[in-house]
C-alpha cells in the first residue's frame, strides 16, 4: 500500500482495524477524539462495533464485558479518562482478559491541560489500579511506530492475556506524518480463545470470569499465575532502540516517545558542534529495558546517563534502578504540556558535561 | 529567496476576504500562514489572519502568530491560557474584521465539514461575492485520496459552512517525503476536480525547495511556494538549512 | 429441553446442586431458582453469559450452571453492554442488588437502559446493603434503621428513596420494567411470569427488559424469616408498589 498523511489518532484506529479489532469502547476527551471520529465512519464498514459510552468509567467496564467474549476490543482516551478506566483495568488484569487500552497523554496532575506530556509514566508502568498486577506498556515516538504498536498490541493482548496500554504524549496522536500499512496482517500463532472465553456452556462445563477470590491461598494462586505471565513478558518482550550509540559518547541520554525525537535532533547538532551523545530509547516501559540501558550506560568512556522527560522524574527510577548506581544519572524535564526544545536539551547536556568535568578537575 | 521569473506566477487575489477550508492535514494553515505573508511581501497594506480552528487542539496557525506579527500581520486569535484550549472559541473581533473589510481578511478554518461548521455561524456576515472560499486538496489523505472523496468534501463543508467554494488549492503533499512527482499528481487530482465542480484550481502550492524545480516550469496556474512556519518540536527551523 | 415447570421441587438445571451462602429466610435463592426455571424452560442455559455484581449475590456464579462475569461494583450493566455487543446472538443479564444498581452503578444502568442494551436486569431489592452488614442504601425506607441511620432514615438529610422502576419507566427506549415479590407462593407466581417475559423478549431480541424484586434480608432487618416476610409485605410494599411499569409495545409498522 502507497503511503499516506495521517494524524497519529486516524492512524492508531486504522492499525486497530488492520490488526482485527471488531469492537471500540469510547469517550470524548482532548487529543484523542479524533480516534473515535474516525472509528464511527470506518467501525460500521468493517462490521465492527462502535459505541460511545456514558463514561470511561463505563467505556472500560464495557471493555472488560467485550473482552470476556474472546474478541479482539479496545479502548482509547487521554489521561484523566485513564484514571477513571483503572478499575476495570485492575479486574480485567485479575481476570486474565486481553484488552487494548491507549492513552494519548494530556498535562496533569487534575484536569491539567490539553498540551502533551508523558506524566501518566507511573500510572501506566507501576500499575494505576489496585493490586498486583502490571500491563504491559509500549511507546511509539513516530506516526508509523504507533501504527506498528497498536497492532503489536492486540497480539500482545491476546499472547497475555493481559491488558496491554500503549502511551503516546498528545503529539503521537495529533501530528501528521506519512505512514503504510502492511499489505496484510500477519502475527505468530495465539493460543486459542476457545480454552477461556464466555461463549455458552454448550458441551463443555460453564465458565467463570473473575477475579474474586476469597480463599487467600487461591488468590495468592492467582497473583502467582499473573507473576509467571510478567516474567515471560520481562523475558520476551523487551523492545528499545538506540541512537548514535559509539565508543566517543561521553553521556547517554535515556529518553522515550516524542521526547526522543528531539533529543535526536539536539544530538544531531551537538555532533556537529564535536560532542559525542547517544541515545536509549525505551520503547516498552514495562517491561523496562533494564539489561540493555545498564549494558549501554557501563561503556567505557560514558561519564554520565541524562534522563530526559515531559514529565518530572518518572522514568528516572526506572533507569537509576536499571542503573544500579554505576553512573550517575541526570535529569531535565518539563511538564505540564511544554516540549522541551533541541536547544534546552543540548544546554542540559553541556551542563552535565561541564559538572562532570569540574569534579574531575577537583579530584 | 523567489527568483524574479518565477515571481509573477504567484497567485493575487482582487477579494479581501480569503477563506481557507479543507480535509483534516489538507494543510490548511499552513497554507494560509503564507498566504498571508506573501500578501505582505505583495504590499497589500493591511493583511489580518484569524484563526477559526476549534476542531484541532495543536498545529493552528495561532503557533505561528508571533512570526506573523513580527511582519505586520494582525493576528486575530484567543489569548492567554484560552490560546492553548479546546474550547470553541469564536472572536468577536472575526465577525467585526469581516464585516469592516479593511485590507485582506485571511480566515484559516479547522478541517473537514466539522471544522468548516463555524463559518455557518458567521455566514450572515458575508457579502456575496465579497469573498474567495478555497478549498486545499491533499490527495495523500485518506478521505480526499479521490476524485469522489474530493466531491464529497466539497459537498459536505458546503452544506455544513453554509458557503460556496470559489475554488481549489492543489496542496496534495507527504510532509518530508514529499517528491515533484506527488505534487503533480496532486495537480492532476485538483484539475479532474476542477472539471466536474466547474470550481478554477486557484493555485499550487507545495514546500518551496520542491515546487521551484525545473518540473514545474510549465505549470500552468499560480504557484505558491511554503516556507514550512508550523513545526513539530524536534524540527529545527528554517534558519539552518 | 422439556422440563416441565410444574415439578416445582425438581431442581432446574440451571441451578447448580450446591449449597448457597445465603441466610435462612433470604430470598435471593428463590430468585435464583426462577431465573434458572426460566433458561430452563426457554432453553437458554447454553448461550446465556450472566453478570454477577459486588453484594451479598457475589457469588452467584457458583450457584447458576451458565457462563458468568463477575463485574466490580455497580458496572455489571457496562460489561453486559460490551459483551452483548460483541455476541448478539447470546443471552445476557445482570444480578444486581440495590446498592450495586441504585447507588454506585446509577449512571451505567440508566445508560443502558436508555440506550436499550438487548439484556436483562434482575434487580434485587432489598432495602439495604447485605453484603456489607446492614447500611442504609438509596431505597432504604423513611425512618428504616440501618448501621447508618441508627436513628432511621431521615429523609430531610438523604432524600426520599429511590424507586428504580419508576425512574427507569421514565425514559423512552426501556421496553419492558415490572416490579414484582417473591414473600408468598402468589407473587412468586407472578415474579416468574415477569421474569420468563423479560427473557422472551431477550430471546426475540426486542428491547431492554428489567424486573424489579423486593427481597428480604432478614439479617440485617434484624428480622426472623416470618417477621421479615411481614415487614416487607407492611412496609415494603406500600413504598414500592408492584405492577408493570413499561410493557412492551411492537414499532409501529412492523
Ligand atoms: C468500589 C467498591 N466500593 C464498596 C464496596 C463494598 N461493598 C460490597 S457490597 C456493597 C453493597 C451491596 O449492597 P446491595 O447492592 O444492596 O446488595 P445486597 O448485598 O443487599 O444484595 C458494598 C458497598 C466494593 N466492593 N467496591
Ligand atoms: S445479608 Fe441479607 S441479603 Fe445478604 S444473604 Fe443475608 S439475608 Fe440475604
Ligand atoms: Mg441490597
Amino acid at each position: 500500500m502507497a503511503k499516506v498523511l495521517m494524524k497519529g489518532n486516524e492512524a492508531i484506529a486504522e492499525a486497530a482495524l488492520r490488526a482485527g479489532a471488531e469492537g471500540y469502547f469510547c469517550y470524548p476527551i482532548t487529543p484523542q477524539t479524533e480516534v473515535a471520529e474516525y472509528l464511527s465512519k470506518r467501525m460500521p464498514e468493517v462490521g465492527g462495533m462502535f459505541l460511545q459510552g456514558e463514561s470511561e468509567l463505563a467505556v472500560a467496564n464495557m471493555l472488560f464485558g467485550a473482552a470476556s467474549t474472546g474478541k479482539r476490543v479496545f479502548t482509547t482516551s487521554s489521561s484523566p479518562g485513564i484514571s477513571l478506566m483503572q478499575e476495570a483495568i485492575s479486574y480485567m488484569a485479575g481476570a486474565e482478559l486481553p484488552a487494548v487500552i491507549i492513552n494519548i497523554m494530556r498535562g496533569g496532575p487534575g484536569l491539567g491541560g490539553i498540551l502533551p506530556a508523558q506524566a501518566d509514566y507511573f500510572q501506566a508502568v507501576k500499575g494505576g489500579g489496585h493490586g498486583d498486577y502490571r500491563t504491559l506498556v509500549l511507546a511509539p515516538s513516530t506516526v508509523q511506530e504507533a501504527v506498528d504498536l497498536t497492532m503489536l498490541c492486540f497480539h500482545l493482548a491476546q499472547k497475555y492475556r493481559n491488558p496491554v496500554m500503549m502511551i503516546g504524549d498528545g503529539m503521537i496522536g495529533q501530528m501528521m506524518e506519512a505512514v503504510e500499512f502492511p499489505e496484510s496482517y500477519e502475527e505468530p500463532p495465539l493460543p486459542s480463545t476457545d480454552e477461556w472465553a464466555a461463549t455458552g456452556a454448550l458441551d463443555r462445563k460453564a465458565r467463570i470470569i473473575k477475579s474474586l477470590f476469597l480463599d487467600p491461598v487461591g488468590l495468592e494462586n492467582n497473583v502467582l499465575i499473573l507473576e509467571k505471565k510478567y516474567q515471560q513478558m520481562i523475558r520476551e518482550e523487551v523492545r528499545c532502540e538506540s541512537y548514535k550509540i559509539s565508543a566517543e559518547n561521553k553521556i547517554l541520554i535515556v529518553a522515550y516517545g516524542t521526547m526522543a525525537r528531539i533529543c535526536q535532533t539536539a544530538i544531531d547538532e551537538l555532533e556537529a558542534d564535536g560532542v559525542s551523545v547517544g541515545l536509549f530509547r525505551p520503547i516498552s516501559l514495562y517491561p523496562f529495558p533494564e539489561k540493555e540501558i545498564l549494558r549501554e550506560a557501563t561503556r567505557k568512556n560514558i561519564k554520565s546517563v541524562l534522563t530526559i522527560e515531559m514529565s518530572m522524574a518518572q522514568m528516572m527510577e526506572d533507569v537509576e534502578r536499571a542503573i544500579q548506581g554505576r553512573r550517575p544519572v541526570h535529569f531535565f524535564g518539563r511538564s505540564g504540556g511544554i516540549v522541551p526544545t533541541p536547544e534546552e536539551v543540548k544546554e542540559q547536556v553541556l551542563k552535565v558535561l561541564s559538572i562532570k568535568r569540574r569534579t574531575a578537575k577537583k579530584k | 529567496m523567489i527568483s524574479l521569473v518565477k515571481q509573477h506566477r504567484l497567485p493575487t487575489f482582487s477579494k479581501s476576504i480569503l477563506i481557507i477550508v479543507g480535509g483534516y492535514g489538507s494543510g490548511k494553515s499552513e497554507v494560509a500562514v503564507n498566504l498571508s505573508r506573501q500578501l505582505v511581501n505583495a504590499g497589500s497594506a493591511q493583511v489580518a489572519i484569524a484563526d477559526l480552528d476549534i476542531v484541532n487542539p495543536y498545529f493552528r496557525s495561532r503557533e505561528a502568530s508571533e512570526q506573523l506579527t513580527s511582519l505586520g500581520i494582525r493576528t486575530i486569535n484567543p489569548t492567554g491560557g484560552q490560546h492553548y484550549a479546546d474550547l470553541p472559541i469564536i472572536l468577536p473581533e472575526v465577525k467585526g474584521a469581516i464585516e469592516q473589510r479593511q485590507g485582506v481578511l485571511v480566515l484559516d478554518v479547522g478541517g473537514d465539514d466539522v471544522g468548516a461548521r463555524v463559518l455557518s455561524s458567521l455566514s450572515g456576515s458575508f457579502e456575496e461575492g465579497a469573498y474567495e472560499m478555497l478549498l486545499v486538496l491533499n490527495g495523500n489523505r485518506p478521505f480526499t485520496a479521490d476524485l469522489d472523496g474530493c466531491l464529497k468534501m466539497i459537498n459536505d463543508i458546503e452544506s455544513s459552512s453554509r458557503l460556496k467554494f470559489t475554488g481549489i488549492v492543489s496542496n496534495t503533499h507527504l510532509l518530508e517525503e514529499t517528491t515533484a512527482q506527488i505534487a503533480l499528481d496532486g495537480l492532476e487530482l485538483a484539475r479532474q476536480v476542477s472539471r466536474r465542480s466547474d470550481l478554477p484550481v486557484a493555485f499550487l502550492s507545495g514546500l518551496k525547495e520542491i515546487i521551484e524545480c525545473d518540473e514545474f516550469d510549465n505549470v500552468d496556474v499560480p504557484i505558491l511556494p511554503l516556507e514550512r512556519l508550523l513545526l513539530k518540536p524536534w524540527e529545527s527551523s528554517a534558519g539552518d538549512e | 429441553m422439556a422440563v416441565d415447570s410444574k415439578t416445582v421441587f425438581d431442581r432446574p438445571v440451571t441451578l447448580r446442586d450446591v449449597v448457597t451462602h445465603y441466610c435462612p429466610g433470604c430470598t435471593h435463592g428463590v430468585i435464583h431458582r426462577m431465573v434458572s426455571e426460566v433458561l430452563d424452560e426457554l432453553g437458554l442455559r447454553e448461550r446465556t453469559c450472566g453478570v454477577a455484581p459486588v453484594g451479598c449475590s457475589v457469588l452467584c456464579y457458583n450457584y447458576f450452571d451458565t457462563d458468568f462475569m463477575e463485574a466490580p461494583h455497580g458496572r455489571a450493566p457496562a460489561l453486559a453492554t460490551g459483551f452483548k455487543r460483541m455476541r448478539p446472538d447470546m443471552i445476557v443479564f445482570t444480578y444486581q442488588g440495590d446498592g450495586d444498581l441504585a447507588s454506585i452503578g446509577m449512571g451505567e444502568i440508566i445508560h443502558a437502559a436508555n440506550r436499550g442494551e438487548k439484556f436483562t436486569t434482575i434487580f434485587v431489592n432489598n432495602a439495604v446493603y447485605g453484603m456489607t452488614g446492614g447500611q442504609m442504601a438509596p431505597t432504604t425506607l423513611p425512618g428504616q434503621i440501618t448501621t447508618t441511620c441508627p436513628m432511621g432514615r431521615d429523609t430531610s438529610l438523604t432524600g426520599e428513596p429511590i424507586r428504580i422502576a419508576e425512574l427507569l419507566s421514565a425514559l423512552a427506549t426501556p421496553g419492558y420494567i415490572e416490579r414484582v415479590a417473591v414473600h408468598t407462593p402468589a407473587h412468586i407466581l407472578k415474579a416468574k411470569k415477569a421474569i420468563r417475559k423479560a427473557f422472551t423478549l431477550q430471546r426475540d431480541n426486542k428491547c431492554y427488559t428489567l424486573v424489579e424484586v423486593l427481597s428480604t434480608c432478614p439479617t440485617n432487618w434484624g428480622n426472623t424469616p416470618g417477621e421479615a416476610i411481614e415487614w416487607l409485605d407492611e412496609n415494603m410494599m406500600k413504598y414500592f408498589p408492584l405492577g408493570c411499569y413499561k410493557d412492551y409495545v411492537e414499532p409501529e409498522g412492523s
